[in-house]
């Protein structure tokens, strides 16, 4: 029974991490119709980027920031250099795919040319273990559900209470329309693109935070997660992401405790079939449905 | 010319025939059809371990390798077993993953497939070893010939062998391209909804150009470990179907020549560059070659998306206009040579960026 419990408590934290990864993809795709499978790949830069920190004796909440600032800025470098002008150009849907895929290859093979295949991890301690009931935690563990739980508020806040959210909700409905309506949609995509990367770059350093080494592989394995969480939810919908990663972190970290560790991201997938087999038409939501990917 | 100079000739030439079956079988279900297989991998996968399996004879108990269904069949039955086995995979696959989905959702299921059997193979050992794989896979028709399986002479008959394989292949590849099937698959890729309306059953075509190609892909993989005599999950891992795609996109998807240029350019052009770079440690090399990957296919879709070779426009006379359409009007060849009514055409050749262009 206390692997149960101790496993619910992994749940909680990869739920956490997951969540504020797979909010951050949602929202972009969301607002641009981009599946970025990138994304994984940038938190592994963003991890390195946290790595660099922590070995400079800065701490965990430094690397955080560079991590966030870091995916930040790369993601609205990657979006302006490379995926609007090919959309520009005309690419659509499964171009894009491509496009983001050969990304995704020079990202992490990049990450592996400069660093090698070696194991790495951050240079933090993981802090006292505290015990609430059942549950087992180390700092670190609880830093990150902290973390996530204000990242979700923000982002709830943010959308339902600023303009800029606002605008953001429009332009993810109808890009058209929103323009007409005087939104400037290339401001609000730009200001998408960045919200998701910070949203990545700390969801790369609080995944290498939580497990004791990575390589330039981690992010990239991470995505299917992500991408299971985000469709539970439904693509593009950031509550739906939340809800999401709750159950697809609950559901894998008990699963490997109940089987097999190795049976982890096959649980996801299961899951993720098992969604498409119960709705006839996949994984469209209604957001997704019929729209074009989306630049300006 | 030296013996070695001869194994490393005749290794390349086995080796462009190989991806030259695969790009083939690619092509035909991208290039042609438009369906869009990220699990392509998965298929020459089966193909070689069913071709491994039924060489290797019956798993022996408490053996080094655990497998199922082991048998020693004599030679070409391995590889025509590869073949059904790559055909049923498809069927099986197909029938709940090819559904009518936005095409990059489609391609996020087919990703999430291909991901799903690498762990299924690495994690039940029973089923093909495991992480450790298959390995002395026995090199078949030595005994036969009369050849020692790791001389020079039996390397030929083997490049040989592959070549006739390739010409059987290219015979069905374009037997079907050239066939009005092969009109109804285009017309399907660049138009599913016109095609459904002409009467055609979209979702059997899918799911047969599907299991085609999952056959083609399966011999592929079969030559393929006969060549190298062993195979684990880590031959053919997700970033491998890329490479094929990288090789049909730049060479020119929709068309056999295309397949087969980027066939020679791209797996086996990077393949073997990489083997003269005088520096770096393996994984760098290797890491720099998909990097080069991904770089040309950014620079192919932006400034060739119709790849090297693109396809022909086709045209068709003017007196068999309706036949025509009934089959499936095909891209902006039928609005230029035909005069057809406006709304219909507008439709059917907006496509201008290829198959790539959605």
């Amino acid at each position: 029974m206390s692997v149960f419990w101790s496993s619910l408590g992994f749940g909680v934290v990869t739920a956490s991490i997951l969540a504020i990864a797979a909010v951050g993809f949602t929202l972009q795709f969301g607002a641009t119709n981009i599946f970025n499978l990138a994304y994984g790949d940038t938190m592994t830069a963003a991890a390195f980027v946290g790595y660099l920190v922590t070995r400079a004796h800065l701490g965990l909440w430094a690397a955080m920031l560079a991590g966030g600032a870091f995916g930040g800025i790369f993601s609205v470098v990657l979006n302006r250099a490379v995926y609007a002008p090919f959309i520009r150009r005309g690419t659509r849907l499964f171009g894009m795919i491509i496009v983001s895929i050969a990304v995704s290859l020079i990202l992490s093979n990049g990450l592996q040319a400069i660093w090698g295949a070696n194991f790495y991890s951050l240079a933090i301690t993981p802090g006292r273990s505290l015990r609430f009931g059942p549950f087992i935690m180390t700092t670190v563990q609880l830093v990150i559900i902290a973390i996530a739980i204000a990242i979700m508020l923000a982002v709830h806040l943010l959308l339902r209470h600023t303009r800029l959210g606002r605008a953001m909700r429009a332009t993810a409905n109808n890009a058209t329309l929103a323009r007409n309506c005087g939104i400037r949609t290339d401001l609000v995509i730009d200001m998408v693109w960045l919200l998701s990367g910070i949203l990545c770059g700390i969801g790369g350093v609080a995944l290498v935070a939580n497990i004791t080494s990575f390589d330039f592989g981690t992010g990239g394995q991470f995505i299917v997660l992500i991408l299971t969480a985000a469709v539970l939810g439904g693509v593009g919908q950031p509550y739906g992401a939340m809800i999401g990663a709750l159950v697809i972190g609950l559901a894998t970290e008990v699963s490997a405790a109940i089987f097999s560790p190795e049976y982890k991201e096959l649980t996801a997938f299961a899951i993720l079939v098992v969604i498409l087999l119960i709705r006839p038409l996949g994984i469209l939501s209604e957001v997704a449905q019929q729209k074009e990917v989306v630049v300006a | 010319m030296s013996l070695a100079w001869q194994f490393y000739i005749t290794t390349v030439l086995i080796y462009v025939g190989i991806d030259i079956i695969a790009c083939w079988a690619l092509n035909l279900q991208f290039g042609v059809a438009g369906v869009l297989n990220f699990a392509f991998i998965v298929f020459q996968a089966a193909g070689a371990y069913t071709a491994a399996v039924l060489t290797l004879g019956p798993a022996t108990k408490g053996g080094y390798q655990q497998y199922v269904g082991g048998a020693s069949w004599p030679f070409p039955l391995p590889v025509l077993a590869a073949a059904v086995v790559g055909a049923l995979l498809a069927l099986l696959i197909g029938v709940f993953s090819l559904r009518r989905l936005r095409s990059d959702y489609q391609a996020i299921v087919m990703l999430v497939v291909s991901l799903a059997a690498t762990l299924l193979a690495t994690n039940k050992v029973g089923l093909v070893n495991g992480p450790n794989g298959l390995s002395n896979v026995p090199k078949p028709l030595s005994t036969v010939v009369g050849m020692s399986p790791y001389g020079i002479q039996y390397q030929w008959l083997f490049v040989g062998l592959t070549a006739a394989t390739c010409l059987i292949v290219y015979w069905f590849v374009h037997r079907v391209t050239s066939a009005p099937l092969g009109r109804t698959l285009r017309a399907m890729r660049d138009n599913e909804e016109l095609a459904a309306a002409m009467g055609k059953n979209v979702s059997w075509l899918r799911l047969l150009v599907f299991m085609l190609g999952g056959a083609i892909a399966a011999v592929s993989g079969a030559i393929l470990v006969i060549l190298i005599t062993a195979w684990s999950p880590s031959s053919w891992l997700f970033p491998e179907t890329f490479s094929y795609f990288a090789a049909v996109i730049i060479g020119g998807s929709g068309n056999n020549l295309g397949a087969l240029l980027g066939a020679i350019l791209v797996p086996v052009g990077f393949l073997e560059i990489a083997r003269f770079v005088p520096f770096g440690s393996a994984g760098f090399v290797g890491a720099v070659q998909w990097i080069a990957v991904g770089l040309l296919l950014l620079i192919f879709l932006w400034f060739w998306p119709r790849g090297v070779v693109p396809e022909r426009r086709r045209r068709f006379p003017a007196s068999a206009a309706t036949v025509t359409v009934a089959s499936g009007g095909i891209r902006g060849g039928l609005r230029r040579s035909v005069r057809i009514p406006a709304p219909r055409a507008a439709k059917a050749g907006h496509d201008g960026g290829g198959a790539v262009a959605d």
